[in-house]
């Protein structure tokens, strides 16, 4: 208990009044002096007094009597005041708003300590409500710095993408560059196909005449055959007579031997005619029958000439057939490489436009990956500031957790 | 053949072939107004037959008065020789030994000849027809 220095009661002037008491008041005095030594409970003793100050002290009890209840009073207020002062301290230090429930007894301070309750029914309710807030913020915090998070890796993603993407148009373009190339080659090779297959046409068209003509020339060697045969066949045919003839000779030359030999002697010169004339038949035979093998001969020769002129003549018209397929089919060919060659433009033109379409996607991805790279960057300042937020939060709430509202 | 059997050499003509007749009797045949009998030598002396085609000889045997056509292989021609070089027909052998006159060896042995002995074949030929 501490009291103001001022409010002390020093009995310092004790000793010269007692010096100064008479003696029937000595009495009054000394529980005067009792009561500021710090007795309150000491009262003037009726019995000591005399009578002509036995009223007075009794009023001096009864004065002692409302000091010593002043005295308690304040004391007791003294003694509040120390609970309120300290429970505040123990407030301040703990930021415990739960304990306050300092009652009084005192009608003065009651206005008091009811506005301190006041105060801190209204700080508990602020501290509870901050303590949602931050409860919310940090959450808040929480889920921003995850989206942010997220966010900064789907764009960390979405660049690698954008970056393999711009990779691939630019094997893309190279591709179609490539593809260009080639079409216009194969638009080349067509051409050159195109004229060759035009210069197998003319060929084929010149094959076809010659097999015409050599049908024609064909038909004309088989006639001749023809003709040298029949005319072989005369020739045999004369042969023919003139070995009968021969023949008819050659008996008679034969009888007219017979005859001589008949006639003797006389007859000797004519049988010699006669041997002589048989000899020159039998020559004559001998030759007829050469003549005969060779005419054989030049029959069968004819026969097989005729033989070759005949497969000749299907060979060329099998010749002819085949040109005629094969104009046909140089015709297909010249049609298809046309075809070829015009489809081989357009591929040329296409993947021309491609090169120039995957161009401008290459030059547009590259923005997208400068944009990107922006928002990776922005996403990461993003993410720190709610990391930062999110300790900022945290750290709230850990400040905030001083105060105990409940 | 001794050529004083031998008439003439004819072409075998058109042969009329005779009924019941022997198979040596090739048939007859027209020469100058005559009707000829006309035999097959090879036939007769079971040394196979003759072909007759348009070219075939028939030489006109004669001994007494039968005239007989006679179908050839070929006429070679006449040959004279010397009756000294005529050998008599080899001893033994088949019937055809018997109607030989003799045999005459030439140069070389395809030069050899063998002389017919007419008048005996016709005989035997007419022996054999009528004994049919």
């Amino acid at each position: 208990m501490s009291l103001d220095p001022k409010n002390e009661i020093v009995p310092a002037e004790a000793p010269r009044g007692a010096k100064k008491v008479p003696a029937p008041l000595k009495p009054i005095a000394d529980t005067v002096l009792a009561v500021l030594a710090g007795n309150l409970g000491a009262r003037v003793p009726n019995d000591a007094l005399d009578d002509s100050v036995a009223d007075v002290g009794q009023l001096i009890n009864q004065l002692l009597e409302r000091h010593a209840s002043a005295e308690h009073r304040k004391q007791v207020a003294a003694h509040e005041i120390d609970q309120a002062i300290d429970a505040l301290s123990s407030l301040v230090r703990e930021g415990d708003l739960s304990q306050w429930n300092t009652t009084t007894e005192d009608p003065q301070l009651v206005p008091l300590l009811e506005g301190f309750g006041k105060v801190i029914e209204t700080q508990r309710t602020f501290v509870r409500e901050m303590n949602e807030a931050v409860l919310r913020l940090s959450s808040s915090a929480n889920q921003v710095l995850a989206a942010s998070t997220q966010h900064e890796t789907s764009s960390t993603e979405q660049a690698a993408a954008i970056h393999e993407t711009t990779a691939t148009m630019e094997e893309l373009k190279h591709a179609s560059a490539q593809i260009a190339e080639n079409a216009g080659s194969v638009a080349r090779v067509a051409e050159e196909t195109l004229g060759a297959a035009r210069a197998g046409r003319g060929a084929i068209g010149e094959f076809i005449q010659a097999m015409q003509q050599i049908r024609s020339d064909g038909v004309a060697v088989a006639d001749s055959i023809t003709k040298l045969s029949k005319r072989v066949e005369r020739i045999g045919t004369v042969v023919e007579v003139i070995d009968e003839i021969a023949d008819r000779s050659d008996l008679l030359a034969l009888n007219a031997a017979l005859e001589g030999s008949r006639a003797g002697e006389a007859g000797k010169g004519f049988s010699i005619v006669a041997a002589e004339m048989r000899r020159l038949a039998e020559n004559v035979m001998e030759s007829t029958k050469e003549i005969k093998n060779l005419i054989t001969e030049i029959r069968e020769a004819t026969a097989a000439a005729g033989t070759a002129a005949d497969a000749s003549k299907s060979a060329t018209e099998s010749g002819e057939k085949l040109g005629a397929v094969a104009a046909q089919a140089v015709e297909g060919i010249l049609a298809g490489v046309q075809e070829t060659s015009d489809a081989a433009r357009v591929i040329n033109l296409a993947t021309q436009q491609q090169r120039t379409a995957t161009e401008q996607v290459v030059a547009s991805m590259a923005e997208i990956e400068d944009v990107t790279r922006q928002t990776t960057q922005a996403s990461k300042q993003s993410t720190g500031a709610a990391a930062e937020l999110s300790q900022l939060a945290g750290r709230l709430a850990e400040l905030n957790k001083r105060f105990k509202a409940d | 053949m001794p050529s004083e059997n031998v008439l003439e050499v004819i072409q075998a003509g058109l042969l009329t072939p005779l009924p019941r007749s022997p198979s040596f009797l090739l048939g007859v045949t027209g020469h100058r107004g005559q009707v000829i009998p006309v035999m097959d030598i090879l036939r007769f002396l079971g040394k196979g037959e003759a072909r007759v085609g348009s070219r075939t000889r028939l030489f006109l045997g004669t001994s007494g008065s039968y005239t007989v056509g006679v179908v050839a292989d070929a006429v070679l021609g006449l040959r004279r020789l010397p009756v000294a070089d005529i050998l008599p027909p080899p001893v033994g052998g088949d019937a055809a030994v018997e109607h030989l006159l003799g045999i005459c060896e030439g140069a070389s042995p395809q030069d050899a000849l063998a002389l017919l002995n007419f008048p005996k074949l016709l005989q035997s030929a007419r022996q054999r027809a009528v004994v049919r």
